[in-house]
């Protein structure tokens, strides 16, 4: 009896959160992929009755040239992104390694760039590559690279290069953040002794640190890749998804369809691809996890 | 011995310049944001660039808190409901639910688990147009409910995963202890165990109320009335009527930058600690 009560008492303390997480999580994603299924606009959104149009929705997906620049572009976006991210990130994490107060505390104020509001790190992105006024084209132009201002957010390429560019200096200092926890836990004397083994720098980097930091780097790759491939806000108020789709990534298509031309039911299709995508890349991550402790 | 020691004191030297190189990279955008809007309109686009305001001004500043466009006290303080209440929402649900999932053997624990960190990595575009649906049948789109709603789904699952692993590094001993005295298993745990992951706690509250003010999709999608926007829909709807006038654009940014940067300066070590606990944001 005792042990019953027992098990009881565990549901009393989870069920709060689960159900709320049911009703504002699950059965959203479960409606998500009904109105996949049905053919919504505007005009019968609120209406009882919605006629289901099985796969149709995701066999014309799957034809628009749209959706493939997307996809393609998402790629672009988060191949460079975490390259660039995860080299930073790295870097930065050995560079200030060192626990002296100099060192925590710039390592500290390096993360602010990450906490503050997306929305911010945009628009100040968006001053830096201002056609005139803005930082970069101040620079490259003083410098003499180059003769006039470039258009940054004008072009597809450009734009994407800009996107790009705000979005890794907000991301690295999650890299390094999360790298430098595994750093940390690497015991000096590994070093000590290799370097009396007369190992150079190099090898004991190969050998030692990164065999070491192993599982944050899989961490810090896997995670970045699910935030940074399903980035919204940033490329939203930066390009909106222009010029000319140069910077429509899967997520501002779905929204674009959804909440620009009506069209949920299409919008429903692209964001549930989106996620199909993610949940691929998260059974990597969940693995790594259940690896790390047991579940 | 002794070139040796020289050696590593010019390392060490060597590695302190490229560190503050680094760091000045890294801060630059931001110091540029804050230097901007205390400069004129003129001044921000004098070549070479000015990298430092010679004549300081707060003219932007005074714009934007008296711009009859968007009322920017009024945007902070729908920021600060919102987040507030979407961080009490969520660490008074996550609380007891990371220490149930903690001590208690339950059926589809697992599952649960499993449940919570997929939702950590679902694009919010997927939940989007469903909750805007749900929203106006439960009647609650346009009101400050909305975002509160949807951004507590972002705090709850992180605050579940870290606040467990908090309540798993308490020894179960100590739980049966305060059971032995007397203590039911609510009171033990919010006498004996809560108390001692008061970290975990602090960390769960302030990221809980950072996902909320950070949010801006949802607040966008829920909330059509300008009177009733946090500060980050109100500067994304106003960047587009500023054109070129940066030096208004980046006081407004810093306006909603300043209550982060103030937050993490006086919660730095919690923040510092629920970034390093993993999974954070996207």
């Amino acid at each position: 009896m005792k042990r019953l009560l027992h098990k009881w008492e565990g549901y009393i303390y989870v069920l709060p959160a689960l159900i709320f997480m049911f009703v504002f999580i699950f059965y959203p994603i479960i409606y998500n992929l009904i109105l996949s299924l049905q053919d919504v606009t505007v005009t019968t959104l609120l209406s009882p009755d919605k006629d289901f149009v099985g796969l149709k929705n995701y066999i014309d997906v799957l034809k628009q040239k749209e959706f493939w620049n997307a996809l393609f572009l998402n790629c672009v976006f988060t191949v460079a992104c975490i390259f660039f991210q995860f080299i930073g990130g790295f870097a930065l994490a050995m560079v200030f390694k060192k626990e002296t107060s100099f060192f925590r505390v710039t390592k500290a104020l390096m993360l602010i760039p990450y906490i503050i509001p997306v929305t911010v790190n945009a628009i100040l992105w968006k001053f830096f590559f201002a056609t005139n006024g803005g930082f970069i084209n101040e620079v490259l132009v003083g410098l003499g690279v180059i003769e006039t201002g470039v258009e940054w957010l004008q072009h597809p390429w450009t734009a994407m290069f800009s996107v790009i560019v705000a979005n890794i200096w907000c991301g690295i200092p999650f890299f390094m953040i999360l790298l430098s926890t595994g750093l940390a836990n690497i015991p000096m004397d590994f070093y000590e002794s290799a370097r009396i083994d007369g190992a150079t720098s190099l090898q004991q980097f190969i050998y030692i640190t990164v065999p070491s930091v192993k599982a944050s780097i899989q961490a810090s790759l896997v995670l970045g890749i699910v935030y940074t491939f399903r980035a919204f806000e940033l490329i939203y108020v930066m390009t909106g998804g222009g010029p000319v789709n140069g910077t429509e990534l899967l997520t501002l298509y779905s929204y674009k369809n959804s909440f620009t031309k009506f069209d949920f039911s299409v919008g429903a299709t692209i964001s549930n691809i989106l996620m199909l995508i993610l949940l691929i890349v998260g059974v990597f991550y969940i693995r790594m996890m259940k690896d790390d402790e047991e579940m | 011995m002794k070139s040796y020691k020289k050696r590593k004191q010019i390392k060490n030297v060597l590695m302190a310049i490229i560190a503050a190189v680094l760091f000045v990279i890294m801060m630059f955008p931001l110091y540029w944001m804050i230097t901007t809007s205390f400069k004129d309109e003129r001044t921000v686009f004098a070549s070479p660039p000015q990298l430092f305001p010679l004549q300081p001004t707060i003219q932007a500043y005074v714009e934007q808190f008296t711009s009859p466009m968007f009322n920017i006290f009024q945007g902070l303080k729908n920021s600060v409901i919102i987040s507030f209440f979407a961080m009490i929402l969520s660490v008074v649900l996550s609380i007891p639910a990371a220490y149930g999932m903690a001590r208690f053997r339950l059926k589809g624990k697992k599952f649960i688990l499993l449940l919570f960190m997929v939702s950590q990595m679902l694009p919010q575009i997927a939940t989007l147009v469903p909750n805007f649906i749900i929203f106006q049948k439960i009647s609650i789109y346009n009101t400050y409910l909305a975002p509160i709603f949807a951004d507590a789904t972002l705090g709850i699952p992180f605050c579940i995963l870290m606040l467990r692993t908090y309540f798993l590094s308490v020894p179960k001993e100590i739980d049966e202890a305060a059971r032995i005295d007397g203590c039911n298993s609510l009171q033990s745990f919010t006498r004996v165990v809560l108390p001692m992951c008061s970290g975990g706690v602090a960390v769960s509250f302030v990221f809980s109320f950072l996902f909320a003010y950070s949010d801006l999709v949802y607040a966008l999608t829920y909330i059509n009335e300008s009177t009733k926007w946090p500060v980050t829909v109100g500067i994304y709807n106003a960047i587009g009527r500023y054109g070129t006038a940066w030096s208004q654009a980046m006081a407004f940014g810093t306006i909603v930058a300043a209550p982060i940067i103030i937050l993490f300066i006086f919660m730095q070590k919690y923040i510092v600690e629920g970034l390093t606990a993993g999974s954070v944001k996207g």
